[in-house]
């Protein structure tokens, strides 16, 4: 589906666009996220306990042929993808906290993918690729840590860093959905809607109950937002990888489908969601006198 | 008068002087000059925009382009001593290059609100007859329509970003230009401020000018700003302040203030530099403090000093009730506030116990309370660090008497109220052209604030409230500060502003506005909150629920405007 040039490529990107979200954030920030871990408990609950759960009611609802339905449940139990940093960025969400969701959820995926996939659908028999569990880490972790020290080291550095680095975002999140049509286009005709609406929901789902969970916790609003677009937003390249080592010929080209659709539709609903809660961000915000104080 | 007559001075710290004989510097250029040789190149102003991009200036570089400027206005654009020199921007690292070129070319620095309409700046810019404007490109489109009655031949043009490094330059004027689309073209000839300086400097390589022949004849008494301001009469009028006026105030002011150290302040400037608190407080204070000063062009809202406190150890800041209590509404302020705060000071309006109390709470330092006026300097008093007294606005800064005098101008007996009068070194030359508003507010060197005070016996004085605020409730004197402050302790009201309004029954009757954290607030909730704190003659007769109240340039509530709404709602009944 995807070339090892252009698997380069995009790797390549989010390292960047990860140096510039690390260029807005300081240490503090993930301390304070530490501190009071009850969004990082919150998030990983959410994580692992509402999506394969979603995705395993779709998967027994839904008329869905079984490759389709292995497939859903699959990208369910993923942990959370870089791409949900970039889109708590934008909505102005707690980017710290989005960074440790995703570090903890991909740290617990190599005991917990296995586990949920194996309360969800006992039979299955998959392979975890570590590597691409580290390369996750590697990708995340390292870009951010530079980009905070170049913050430290030079403000005007990193104000730089984090302009360019959400300049490519912005870039990025085009590109995935403006490329990802005319290499899927017969795919896309192909597909059943009810193919279509498990793709699109599991996404939808997810940020919704991860944000009402969240919110019934009495997390704040800021920290709610960042719940879920962590849970709805899954590691989708990592559960292509997943199928691809586990599966082969016809019967992964039908797993991996899903993953590659929904790829393709939550960079569509994460931006309609980003855009919804940077309006309620600014909502929120404190109204001062119209010049300046 | 004897020392008895000024008891507060047992307040004074062993190193507070209490009378300063003569200022450091006999004016502004000497000053600056003076202060620069002594701290050359570090850091004197940072520049921080909300993403944390951001210039600076070493105090040689502010000393030597306000050199080059000073240089252009007198022999480019050639100025006169004593000309007017506008000056139009929000904090941003032109304004002192601006404002210390006005005052070494021999000039008259006017401070002129960025926010102002077309027809403000023309009322300011007729009555004060600048030669030369320096503005910022984002308001420049106002000029043609604001020069109509007063053309102003010299037109220098500045930016947010000025003197930036390119590559966040470059970024800020693209955002600013294709996506705020905050600056428009410039349609009079004009030149930016940077050429102004080139200009200014090879002037200064081809005829060998000094620029200190500019400011050597300069007399301590010589008007140094003209800072507009309604007073009280509500008129528009320029206080006349000298060069004296200004360095004796930031003198007196920090002889109150102890524990900061020299060379190694970092000051927060969110209030803008164009009002007069900032402008000797922070501006000239800072600089001569030898401190850096963080500049936020705008801190609205709140979130946009967020970096400006990740990246920087602040030191001190200064506002008004309105950001003190905004930062303390903040998630972020909350979860990390500054930890090398030593203290802020709050200045420009009554400061709320509740808000002093929250702040303290949070940041674990003192927020200390000083008052004064623009035709002070602004200065008269302070709260003595470690000897804060909540809602007292504090004693009198060194060389300044205050008095609360009854109407017909005696002092009243001790512990009563009165209107507050100051003497000092401080107070203005006068009103720019305006003898007849001068006259109303000076007897002999006394200044008349139009505040009403009440002085503790040991000197610590309270505001009670403006003289023309006065609500009288059958012959019963209300003061709306204090029904304000009540009303802000019920946890559902964000903001509270009372006014009089005309009663049948009591002659007048009190009214409050209030903005209410929850909708589900009810006149019933806020008047049997009052009836706990309050005599029965102070209760709001009537409370009306708004979203928001008319607040002035600085944050204060303007209870004038309520009352004028107030009124011409009646007449219309």
């Amino acid at each position: 589906m995807v070339g090892a040039f252009e698997q380069a490529l995009l790797a390549a990107m989010i390292f960047v666009i990860m140096l510039g979200m690390g260029a807005s954030l300081t240490p503090r920030d993930f301390w304070l996220a530490l501190k009071r871990p009850q969004g990082l408990i919150i998030g990983v609950v959410s994580q692992y306990g509402f999506m394969p759960f979603i995705g395993f009611a779709m998967a027994v609802t839904l008329d869905l042929p079984e490759p389709i339905a292995i497939g859903l449940l699959i990208v369910s139990c993923m942990p959370g993808g870089t791409t949900s940093n970039i889109f708590t960025y934008f909505s102005k969400g707690n980017l710290a906290l989005s960074v440790l969701m995703t570090v903890t959820s991909t740290v617990f995926g190599v005991v917990l993918i296995p586990i949920v996939l194996l309360i969800y659908a006992s039979a299955l028999d998959l392979t975890i690729p570590r590597e691409n569990i580290i390369a996750t880490l590697v990708v995340l972790l390292i870009p951010v840590a530079i980009g905070m020290t170049l913050r430290k080291l030079n403000a005007n550095i990193g104000a730089v860093t984090e302009f360019m680095g959400s300049a490519l975002a912005l870039f990025f999140i085009a590109f995935i959905a403006i490329s990802w049509v005319p290499r899927n286009w017969q795919f896309l005709l192909d597909t059943t809607p009810a193919t279509y609406f498990a793709a699109i929901m599991l996404g939808v789902f997810g940020i919704v109950i991860g944000y009402a969970f969240a919110r019934i916790l009495r997390l704040h609003p800021r920290n709610a937002r960042t719940v879920a677009l962590e849970t709805g937003i899954q590691n989708a390249p990592l559960a292509i990888a997943i199928i691809a080592l586990t599966f082969s010929g016809e019967e992964q080209q039908g797993i991996i489908a899903v993953g590659a659709l929904y790829s393709l539709f939550i960079v569509i609903t994460s931006t309609i969601v980003t855009l919804i809660f940077r309006r309620a961000n600014t909502a929120a915000e404190q109204k001062l006198p119209d010049s300046l104080l | 008068m004897e020392d008895a007559a000024r008891p507060w001075r047992a307040f004074y710290g062993p190193h507070v002087r209490p009378e300063i004989e003569a200022a450091s510097h006999r004016t502004l250029p000497d000053l600056i000059g003076g202060v620069a040789e002594t701290y050359r190149s570090a850091p004197a102003f940072t520049c921080v925009l909300p993403n944390g991009m951001n210039g600076t200036l070493s105090f040689a570089q502010v000393d030597e382009m306000s050199d080059a400027l000073a240089i252009y206005l007198r022999e480019v654009a050639g100025l006169g001593a004593g000309d007017r020199v506008a000056v139009q921007m929000p904090n941003a690292l032109g304004f002192p290059v601006a404002a210390f070129a006005v005052f070494k070319a021999g000039c008259v620095l006017v401070n002129v609100n960025p926010l102002y309409t077309a027809e403000e700046m023309a009322k300011q810019f007729e009555d004060a007859e600048p030669h030369a404007l320096i503005i910022i490109d984002m308001y420049a489109d106002k000029v043609p329509i604001a020069t109509r009655g007063h053309p102003i031949p010299n037109i220098i043009v500045t930016r947010v970003a000025e003197f930036f490094p390119s590559m966040p330059r470059g970024i800020v004027g693209l955002v600013q230009k294709y996506w705020d689309k905050s600056v428009a073209p410039i349609e009079l000839p004009h030149i930016r401020l940077p050429d102004a300086i080139a200009a200014g400097r090879a002037h200064r390589a081809r005829d060998h000018v000094e620029v200190s022949d500019y400011s050597a004849h300069l007399e301590p008494d010589d008007i140094a700003v003209l800072q507009y301001t309604g007073g009280t009469t509500g008129v528009s009028k320029g206080a006349m302040l000298s060069h004296k006026n200004l360095i004796l105030n930031m003198e007196q002011t920090f002889e109150l203030v102890e524990g900061l150290e020299k060379g190694k302040e970092i000051a927060l400037t969110a209030l803008p530099l164009y009002h007069i608190f900032a402008f000797t407080v922070n501006l000239l204070g800072f600089w001569a403090l030898g401190g850096r000063n963080l500049l936020i062009p705008n801190p609205r809202p709140l979130g946009n000093l967020r970096r400006a406190f990740e990246n920087y150890r602040i030191t001190w800041m200064s506002g008004v009730n309105t950001l003190f209590n905004g930062l303390a509404n903040e998630v972020w302020f909350l979860d990390t506030p500054p930890r090398h705060l030593k203290f802020a000071s709050a200045g420009g309006m009554a400061l709320q116990a509740a808000v002093a109390e929250r702040w303290e709470e949070i940041t674990g330092k003192p927020l200390l309370q000083g008052y004064g006026l623009t035709e002070t300097a602004p200065v008269l008093t302070f709260n003595p660090l470690g000897k804060t007294r909540a809602g007292s606005i504090g004693v009198p800064v060194p060389s300044t008497e205050i008095v609360c005098l009854d109407e017909a101008g005696h002092p009243v007996p001790q512990g009563e109220a009165g209107e507050i009068a100051a003497r000092g070194p401080q107070v203005m030359k006068g009103y720019w052209r305006r003898p007849d508003e001068t006259a109303k507010v000076m007897r002999g060197d006394w200044f008349l604030t139009g505040d009403i005070g009440v002085m503790d016996a040991d000197g610590y004085i309270r505001i009670v409230d403006r003289k023309k605020d006065m609500v009288v409730v059958s012959g019963f004197n209300v003061y709306p500060n204090e029904i304000e402050d009540c009303l802000v302790t019920h946890p559902g009201v964000l903001e509270a502003a009372v006014i009089g309004v005309p009663d049948d029954a009591s002659g007048e009757a009190v009214k409050a506005f209030i903005v209410a954290h929850d909708t589900g607030l009810t006149q019933a909730d806020i008047r049997a909150h009052c009836k706990e704190h309050l005599t029965a003659y102070k209760i709001p007769k009537t409370v009306e629920f708004r979203d928001a109240l008319p607040k002035s340039n600085v944050g204060k509530i303007l209870r004038k405007d309520l009352r004028a709404a107030e009124l011409a709602r009646t007449a219309a009944e």
